[in-house]
Formats: structure tokens, sequence, C-alpha cells
């Protein structure tokens, strides 16, 4: 008999991280359709350079740490593809070219591949990209939105701005402003008329594909739902009205974020436990940094709590098999406290 | 003085101790004022002035300065010469003393000034202490005018005030930007440095090894603490010339044979 001697983990998952990365591009596949349709060929060019620059930054870096270019190509996980993608979605159509390609150049060199490549890095390269691009060209970033080509079905105001091709305010902006909506909750979810970022509109798409990742077991089901939930309860919370969880989920970047980017599994707890807390905790800081801010604020709100992250890994760890559970342990205490109280009252009776 | 001397306290000053790559000290006015090459230019040669003055004052003073109160009065004497800058600044150069604002009174707070009073002037001599103030503080304007210079290009596409291009990176002149660009030049500024270090190390011991007669051989002790006293000599100051270490070496073993 041949007895092999290895280390652990012994039995490994059939999944790879290429596999998994390749169901997200297909999941993004919708959303990144309908961002190509809605702004044209503006938008074709923004994530064509963002993908290609975030691969090139990645290539270039390895081959500057001297490493084997045959090993590059071989061992290609297609992290760097999904994270140029989901940056050119966060980034206005009309931004012009090197803003996507620096924001991801800056993603995958400063925040991946400086903190030890895949797996290593802190925070989300695609988010950082977007608030690197956020800082960094302010001008095009805060005012320079484009509505898509295909107006809204139903305005809800007779204001020329939501229908027309124009630059302006996102309705989250303007909601966020006290000015209130100009399309109705339909129009939201479909994108049509809504200025915004090339993925971040079609709300449809995004959900698509968020099921298609649940489908496929790449991301659990609660997780994007309590962050989304919440967001919109906290919301309605601080606006005291209840009619207002709508729009504040539907508008923005929401869905774009808490599908594909929270959700990340190199940047959220390991435990399902930890995970609850820190989707709900998002929720929180999304909605309540919206209101103080009044811009949009789920990439900030994200790498925030990106940073959090070690910290509930370091108290919210897995039961190590064998070990009683939480509920167990409580239980335990409880009847210490409770026999203590019966001595002390018996001592008590005797005296 | 000695010629050893003098390069052994420029090159600490400027290299081995740069008090912003090194040491990492004021890293609160690098921050702040390294925005424009300028600026830092500014604010390198101010500090490098009061550093070499306090350096001599207190050094003077060294002997007569009881222990128990040597922070206060090294504060009062760094002082002095801030308000003496601050009144030649006001005067004369108005546009800079305004960019650095409230950091040209901060310099009496500065910790590379008090550092270099605590750990070198107020125990070397007066010439020693002056070189140490002037090559310190010159070590730190060029890490600030460096800085400077790469946080104005990206930023405002500009370099000494003078414009390049129109292309700006808001990101490199915002306070992110610094932290940014200041981590990254320690990284660059320490990974340079340990090679070089490394090499020259590498360098030394190899004529060492060369040096010695046959390796085989059991040497007696005193033969061994010669080595060891040339091996720190050459850990505490790697500039040293390889050939004359290797030399010394070889004829301390020549002297025991």
């Amino acid at each position: 008999m041949k007895y092999l001697v290895s280390d652990s983990p012994h039995i490994r998952g059939k999944r790879t991280t290429r596999g998994i990365m390749l169901d997200v591009l297909i999941a993004l596949l919708p959303a990144t359709v309908v961002g190509c349709i809605y702004f044209g060929g503006a938008a074709v060019a923004s994530i064509a350079i963002s993908v290609v620059s975030a691969v090139a930054a990645e290539v270039v870096f390895r081959l500057i740490k001297r490493e084997n270019i045959k090993d590059i190509l071989l061992n290609f996980d297609l992290t760097s593809v999904v994270t140029g993608l989901l940056l050119a979605l966060t980034l206005p159509s009309q931004a012009p070219w090197y803003v996507p390609m620096l924001s991801s150049i800056f993603a995958i060199v400063v925040v991946k591949m400086l903190f030890g490549g895949t797996g290593k890095n802190l925070v989300n390269p695609a988010i950082t990209g977007r608030v690197f691009a956020f800082i960094a060209f302010q001008s095009v970033m805060v005012s320079g939105w484009l509505a898509p080509s295909i107006g809204a079905i139903s305005p809800v105001a007779a204001s020329g701005a939501s229908g027309s091709v124009s630059t302006g305010a996102t309705q989250l902006t303007s909601m966020l402003g006290g000015n209130g909506l100009t399309v109705s909750d339909l129009d939201l979810f479909l994108g049509t008329g809504v200025a915004g970022c090339i993925g971040e509109t079609c709300k449809l798409a995004l959900l698509i594909g968020g099921i298609y990742l649940v489908v496929r077991r790449v991301i659990k089901l609660e997780y994007p739902v309590i962050y989304i939930v919440v967001t919109g309860l906290v919301a309605c919370a601080i606006g005291k009205d209840i009619g207002l969880f709508v729009p504040s989920i539907l508008s923005g970047g929401l869905f774009l974020g808490a599908i594909f980017m929270a959700t990340d599994y190199v940047t959220s707890p390991h435990t399902r436990v930890g995970n609850w807390i820190y989707m709900a905790l998002l929720g929180v800081v999304t909605a309540a940094l919206r209101a103080a801010t009044k811009i949009e604020v789920v990439s900030f709100a994200i790498l925030l709590m990106n940073l959090l992250v070690p910290m509930f890994n370091a108290y919210i760890r897995p039961r190590v098999f064998g070990a009683p559970s939480f509920v167990k342990k409580l239980k335990v205490k409880l009847a210490e406290a409770r026999e203590k109280r019966a001595q002390k009252t018996d001592k008590e009776d005797a005296q | 003085m000695t010629g050893q001397r003098f390069k052994q306290i420029s090159l600490d000053g400027l290299l081995r101790n740069n008090p912003t790559f090194r040491l990492v000290l004021g890293t609160c006015p690098t921050l702040a004022l390294s925005t424009a090459a300028f600026n830092g230019i500014g604010m390198g040669l101010a500090v490098t002035f009061i550093l070499i003055c306090s350096n001599v004052l207190i050094s003077l003073l060294r002997k007569a300065i009881p222990n128990a109160v040597r922070i206060p009065a090294f504060v009062i004497i760094i002082a002095t010469f801030v308000t003496i800058v601050r009144m030649v600044l006001d005067k004369f150069i108005p546009s800079l003393y305004e960019s650095m604002g409230v950091y040209l009174p901060l310099i009496v707070v500065n910790c590379i000034i008090l550092g270099r009073a605590e750990s070198f002037a107020s125990k070397n001599k007066v010439l020693d202490s002056a070189l140490d103030g002037l090559f310190t503080g010159l070590g730190f304007t060029c890490a600030l005018t460096l800085l400077g210079i790469i946080r104005e290009v990206l930023g405002s596409g500009a370099i000494f005030g003078y414009q390049l291009w129109d292309f700006r990176i808001g990101f490199f002149s915002s306070s992110a930007g610094a932290f940014f660009v200041y981590g990254m030049s320690i990284a660059l500024f320490n990974h340079i440095y340990s090679k070089i270090e490394n090499k020259l190390r590498s360098k030394n011991f190899e004529a060492r090894i060369m040096q010695k007669p046959d390796i085989g051989e059991p040497e007696n002790e005193l033969a061994d603490q010669a080595e060891e006293a040339q091996n720190a000599a050459l850990q505490t100051a790697p500039d040293q010339n390889a050939p004359t270490a290797a030399a010394n070496a070889g004829h301390d073993n020549g002297g025991e044979a």
C-alpha cells in the first residue's frame, strides 16, 4: 500500500478562482450589455480601456517581479478582468480615456499587487479604484453624469431634463438634495432616463446577474438582500417617510455594490453570522452617509467597512468542530448563574 | 576633525539617518508642505538654518544645561531661532511666509530639530554638531523637494510654479495623495538603500575572505577578537573603503602570525 504525505487541506473543492471569476463575469454580462446600449460607443470604449489596462497592469507588474511569462499566462485567474469591468461599470460613460485607465492601474497595482496579489488585498480593488477616480478627477465624477439615450417611460414631472440627453445630477443626488425625483420607480428600476454610471442604472440587469450568482452558489442570497433592505429601512427612518424605501434602494449604485462588490470573498468576513452583521452595518453606514453628505456613498461605505473586516474575523470565529455552540454556552452560563443565586438565597434562608 | 568623521556625519544626515525617509520624523510639515516643490525647498532651508544654529548653541551650552531641564532649554533655544526666521521671511519673502502659514511657527516643535539636539548636539563638539545640522537639514530639504516635485507635476501639471501641461490628477494635491506619495517614496528609498547596503556588505565580506591566508586552519583567540572588532566597525560604517578594511584585517593577522 502506498501512503501519500501531504499538508492540509487534504480535500479540496472543485472550484477554482478562475471558475468563480468566470461566473462573476457571466453575471455582469447583462448589466454590461444594457450599459453599452444605454450609453453607446463611449461606454464600450471606457469598458475596453479599463479591462485592458487592468490586465496589462497585472501582467507587467508580475513581469517586473521576474515571474515567468508562461506561468503568468497559464495560471491567469480572471480577477483583474473582473476588477477592470466592475470599475468601468462604476464610472460615468463620458469620462475621458485616462480616467478608466489610471483608475484601473491604481486598483490593480496599488490596491492588489502591492499587498501581495489576488486574495491578499485589504480592500476591494474596483471600489478603491472608483474612490481614486472620485478624488482624482472630481470635475468628471461629481457633475458630469450623462442620461442614457433611451428616455424615461413615465416621467413624473414634465421637466425637460428627464427625457433628453443631458448632463447633470443623478436622480439620487436630486432626491437627497430635496428636489424630488423626476422619474417613476419603474424608470429607476429599468434605468431608462436615469443619469448615472454605465453599469448601475438598469437594476433589472443587475438583478438577473445576482440571481445567476445565487443559483451558481457563488454568493448567498441573504447577503445582498440584508444590505439593500437595511439601507432602505434606515433611509426611511432618517427621512421619517416610508415612501422613501423604494426610491432610495433603486437609485444610485446600491444594487451594483450590494450584489457584486460587498460580497467579494477576499474583503468580507469569513463566517455567515459575521457576514450578516457586516451587511447590516454596511446598510446603516450607506444610508447614514448618504443623508449626511448628499452624494452617492456606496463605494465609500464599502471601502470603510472593508477595513473593518479583519476585526470581524478576529471576534466572530467559526465554531471548532465538537465545541459547544454559542447558544449552548449561554445556557450553561445561565444555569450557573441560577445555581449561584439559589445558593445565595439558601444561605440567606439559613441565616 | 578627520575626513572619516566628516564623511560619516554627512552620509548619516543625507542618507543613513535621512529624517524623512529613514527616521520618519517631521511628517506633519512633510505631508502639508510638499504640495509644491518651492514650498518644500523653503521649508527645508528654514529648518536647515534653524537646525544649524540650534545645534551650535546647544552644543556650546551642553555642559551648562542641567540634565533635568534640558528639553525646555532646547525648546527655548529653538524657539528663538524660529522667531528670527519668521521675522526675516515675513519681511523679505512674504509669499513664502504666506504659503507656509502655521507650519513655520510649528518648526519649534519639529521633532527633527529636537531629535538632533537630544541625540547629537548635546553629546558632541560644536563643529561636529554644526555639520550634523547642515547635513540633516539638507537631507530634509532634498526629501521635501523631491516629494514636492512629484506632487506638483502629477497634481497640478507644473514644476516650481512653471506650468508644464494642463493634465492634472487632483488626487496628488489632496492629503490622501500626500500620504500615498510619502509612503511610496519611503518604500522605494529603503528598497534602494538596503540593496546598496547589502552589496557593500558582501563586497567587504568577500574582500576579507580573499585576504585570509587559509581558512581551514583554526585561528587563535586574539585574531578572532580583532576580526570581530573589524566586523563591528564595518557594520557601523558600511561606507568604509573595502580595500582599506581588508588591508587592516590582513595586517592584524600578519601581526599575530
